[in-house]
């Protein structure tokens, strides 16, 4: 699978648990690798990338650590919006 | 800048010992963050109450650890401290600077921050603390080009710490500065993006002195010490006598191990009785020193009461070489942490999931044998788990 | 200005730079060392170098302001090198004994606190309390203060059996290790923390809620898309508010102080101890907490006067007894000091051998 398409996914799962369950890395790179047929070695490196450009963020609550989509507000103060 | 009236504070200004409430003031002077900081502390003394929130906000872009979000619960009151993030920069090992350095990190700071540290946080991070979040991204660009890096938070590795070992202790059995600088470089990623349960501390000590207090404070606590004799200088024992110890009483009496004699001529240890606790070689530190190989003793754990209960860390690998590049102690940690990821629940801590599913897992995922060094006793009720390969490895019908 | 260009993952920068040259040479070769005087050692080296360390009493919190006049100190007499040790002293390191003295006076004049090394109280490792913690059940740098300035001439002067190593947690998720100190306070929440049951439904995880509870005491309120908590069982130990800000467990009349006593983490003599209560409750008494101060004071000179050479607070305890702590402290005995928590089963008396 191309990287972009696994990109895709990646975000696709992620909008499906928005606001639903907070997802951790491991979490996602499970589910997708297995919806996507991939590695969840090459989801993490598809999902580092995307966290570097802020097409998805880290954040923190309920004591732990989670990955997201970025919120409006955290675009705009890392100049990305 | 509003000025804020703080009677319960300034009364912690008085007495001798340092004051933390003069150097809020101290930052107060030109930092408005810092000014309402001073005000908020005093409204919580005046009400018994804390009035921040956390969460959110969690690093620079890439990154999910080093910064921790937090904010006022009172913006109005305090509108300097609406936004008072902590930033946790990854220290240098044992906490050595130059003053240019320290002068450089200090002037970056006071352009973006309320001017107030912690030298150090409880993890070993030198801890700015209170900045707002349009701050952080120029605030990372000004530091990491000069080669300074963030520390570790949320559910990761947190930043490892150690004693200053060789650097200046003479009892240290392994390069406990090399080895906490070498490990945090190879583990940049678990440091900086948070992809495990739960969070992960690493402390080194050189001896069982334990400085960093690695026993009580680190889920992988790695404790220097040795495996032979202890070297024994009979006319520094005497120095020791004649400037006023009392060898019988401080030493020998309290040896835990009773394997030390003294006839009032010459200082005998049984070597092989010798459980390697420190007590005589740190009293008589002008007579003894260790001797012989080198290295340190693995224990998995501590953890403070949160969930069920504090916990010191448990000896896994009684014996490993720690010398550079540390392989065999970054596969093992590799090992461990796979066992764990796999395992283990959200906001699970190693020790907690070496409790549930018991020792035995722990030590096939790392290939470590059992050895009684690695308990205080043996269980005491007869309930315990077989597996069919116990019978064809160890209880086989020659021997059993 | 334009600001200079980012990097990732680089970590700290390498300690070798950051240490003074005497150091260098003689790094790993120590043969031994002195305590001079309690703010002043000197560590001698195989090759005959020395270095002498003048350990400087700080209150964790620094403005920047203090950090450049310890600067300047630092680069008058210490050739521009400074470090900092594991309980938040500043140590100078004079690698000229003829700086020794005149940093010293230097000190003095300028209002530093030097001691801290040897058979003595060291400094507080404490959390942020008040100051900057979200969880905090009293204010840390505030006891940490009323304390010491109370036990200042344990710190600069005055002998003790041995280390007495205190520390302050502003609640029981205890930064720092409380756990296993000589004498710890340890602040706790008394009353089952109310629940904004439209809050948590909005903003928390309902099974992390539950699953965070150590005694089981929280439930699910489907009605109302939120918790209950069993006020039978409920410890207040305030991990439900980690995982979820509605439920808020801080409270000023229900808030306050606990000390715990006799841990230690090095093994010289016996193992790692865990702190023992003594004392399960002080209200919260800004600025000074004077009750609290008292009592931790009455300990400690127990100890001081008790104890033999070398044993720790808790190896002292162990050799006589904690029924005789208590006597010898006047510390009153509680129903809150019998475990019924985890570990009941292990520290309950089996025997009839105790002391009257």
């Amino acid at each position: 699978m191309e990287k972009d398409e696994l990109k895709e996914k990646i975000f696709a799962f992620m909008q499906k648990y928005k606001g639903k369950k907070k997802l951790k890395e491991r979490d996602i790179m499970k589910g997708v690798s297995e919806e996507a047929g991939v590695t969840p070695d090459e989801v993490k490196k598809a999902m580092r990338e995307m966290i570097d450009v802020g097409r998805l963020m880290y954040s923190y609550g309920g004591g732990a650590s989670s990955v997201e989509i970025p919120s409006e507000e955290y675009l705009k103060e890392k100049g990305l919006l | 800048m509003k000025k804020h009236v703080t009677p319960l504070l300034d009364e912690l200004e008085k007495g001798p010992w340092p004051s933390f409430v003069t150097e809020i003031k101290k930052a107060a002077k030109t930092s408005e963050m810092a000014n309402d900081e001073l005000g908020q502390v005093e409204y919580s003394f005046k009400t018994k109450k804390g009035y921040w929130k956390h969460g959110g906000i969690v690093g620079v872009l890439g990154y999910g650890a080093g910064v921790i979000g937090r904010y006022s619960d009172l913006p109005d009151m305090f509108p300097g401290v609406t936004f008072f993030h902590t930033v946790r920069l990854n220290q240098p090992s044992g906490w050595y600077y130059t003053t240019k350095a320290l002068r450089e990190i200090m002037t970056i700071w006071d352009k973006y921050g309320s001017g107030l540290t912690n030298m150090h946080g409880s993890t070993g991070d030198l801890v700015l603390l209170g900045t707002n979040t349009e701050s952080l991204e120029p605030m990372f660009a000004e530091y990491s080009s000069r080669g300074w890096d963030l520390g570790g938070s949320g559910s990761a590795l947190r930043t490892p710490s150690c004693c200053l070992g060789p650097s200046r202790c003479e009892w240290s059995n392994y390069d406990t500065m090399e080895a906490c600088y070498n490990v945090t470089q190879e583990f940049q990623d678990e440091l900086h993006r948070p992809a495990f349960n739960y969070k992960f501390k690493i402390k080194f000590a050189g001896c069982a002195c334990d400085c960093v207090a690695a026993s009580a404070r680190a889920d992988c606590s790695v404790i220097g010490t040795w495996k032979g004799p202890i070297l024994i200088d009979q006319a520094a024992v005497k120095e020791h006598e004649k400037q006023g110890m009392n060898i019988t009483a401080e030493i020998i009496n309290m040896c835990p191990t009773q394997c030390m004699s003294y006839d009032g001529k010459e200082l005998k240890i049984d070597n092989a009785e010798c459980n390697r606790c420190m007590h005589c070689i740190a009293k008589m530190h002008k007579a003894l020193k260790p001797s012989g190989e080198r290295g340190a003793t693995i224990l998995l754990g501590s953890k403070a009461p949160i969930v069920v209960g504090s916990l010191l860390s448990w000896v896994v690998v009684p014996f490993i070489k720690m010398e550079a590049p540390f392989t065999e102690f970054k596969d093992l940690i590799r090992k461990i942490w796979e066992w764990w990821d796999e395992n283990s629940k959200p906001r699970e801590r190693i020790g907690e999931l070496i409790e549930v599913k018991g020792m035995r897992p722990l030590l096939e995922a790392i290939g470590q044998p059992p050895v009684p060094q690695q308990v205080k006793e043996p269980r005491k009720d007869p309930f315990f788990f077989f597996k069919p390969e116990d019978f064809e490895k160890v209880f086989t019908k020659d021997k059993y | 200005m334009a600001l200079p260009k980012r990097q990732t993952d680089i970590g700290p920068p390498h300690f070798k730079q950051f240490l003074p040259p005497v150091i260098q040479k003689n790094y790993g070769k120590w043969k031994g060392h002195d305590i001079l005087t309690p703010g002043l050692m000197v560590h001698v080296a195989q090759s005959g170098d020395k270095i002498w360390t003048v350990r400087v009493a700080s209150p964790r919190i620094l403005a920047t302001e203090t950090i450049y006049e310890m600067c300047d100190l630092a680069d008058k007499y210490c050739g521009g090198y400074i470090r900092f040790t594991s309980r938040n002293n500043v140590e100078f390191l004079v690698s000229d004994e003829k700086n020794v003295a005149p940093l010293q006076n230097d000190l003095k004049a300028k209002g530093y606190t030097m001691g801290g090394i040897g058979p003595r109280i060291s400094n507080v490792v404490h959390t942020q309390g008040w100051v900057h913690c979200h969880g905090a059940a009293t204010d840390a740098s505030g006891l940490v203060k009323a304390m010491m300035d109370e036990f200042y001439d344990y710190f600069t002067t005055k002998e003790l059996p041995n280390k007495v190593r205190l520390a302050v947690a502003c609640c029981v998720n205890m930064c720092g290790a409380v756990h296993c100190s000589d004498i710890a306070l340890v602040a706790v929440h008394t009353k089952v923390p109310p629940v904004d049951d439209e809050r948590v439904g909005k903003i928390c995880e309902i099974p992390t809620v539950i699953a965070s509870c150590p005694t089981s005491a929280i439930r699910p309120n489907p009605a109302k898309k939120s918790i209950t908590i069993n006020e039978e069982k409920c410890m207040y130990c305030g991990n439900c508010f980690t995982v979820c800000p509605a439920i808020d467990i801080k409270s000023p009349e229900g808030d306050g102080v606990a000390i715990v006593v006799g841990g230690k983490v090095g093994s010289l003599r016996s193992n790692p101890k865990f702190s023992r209560l003594a004392a399960p409750f002080f209200y919260n008494d800004p600025p000074r907490w004077p009750k609290i101060v008292k009592a931790v004071k009455t300990i400690l000179e127990t100890y001081a006067k008790d104890a033999r050479k070398h044993e720790r607070v808790g190896e002292w305890i162990d050799r006589i007894g904690w029924e005789s702590f208590f006597k010898k402290t006047g510390l009153e005995f509680t129903f809150q000091h019998i475990d019924d928590f985890t570990f009941m089963r292990d520290t309950m008396r089996t025997a009839s051998t105790f002391k009257w």
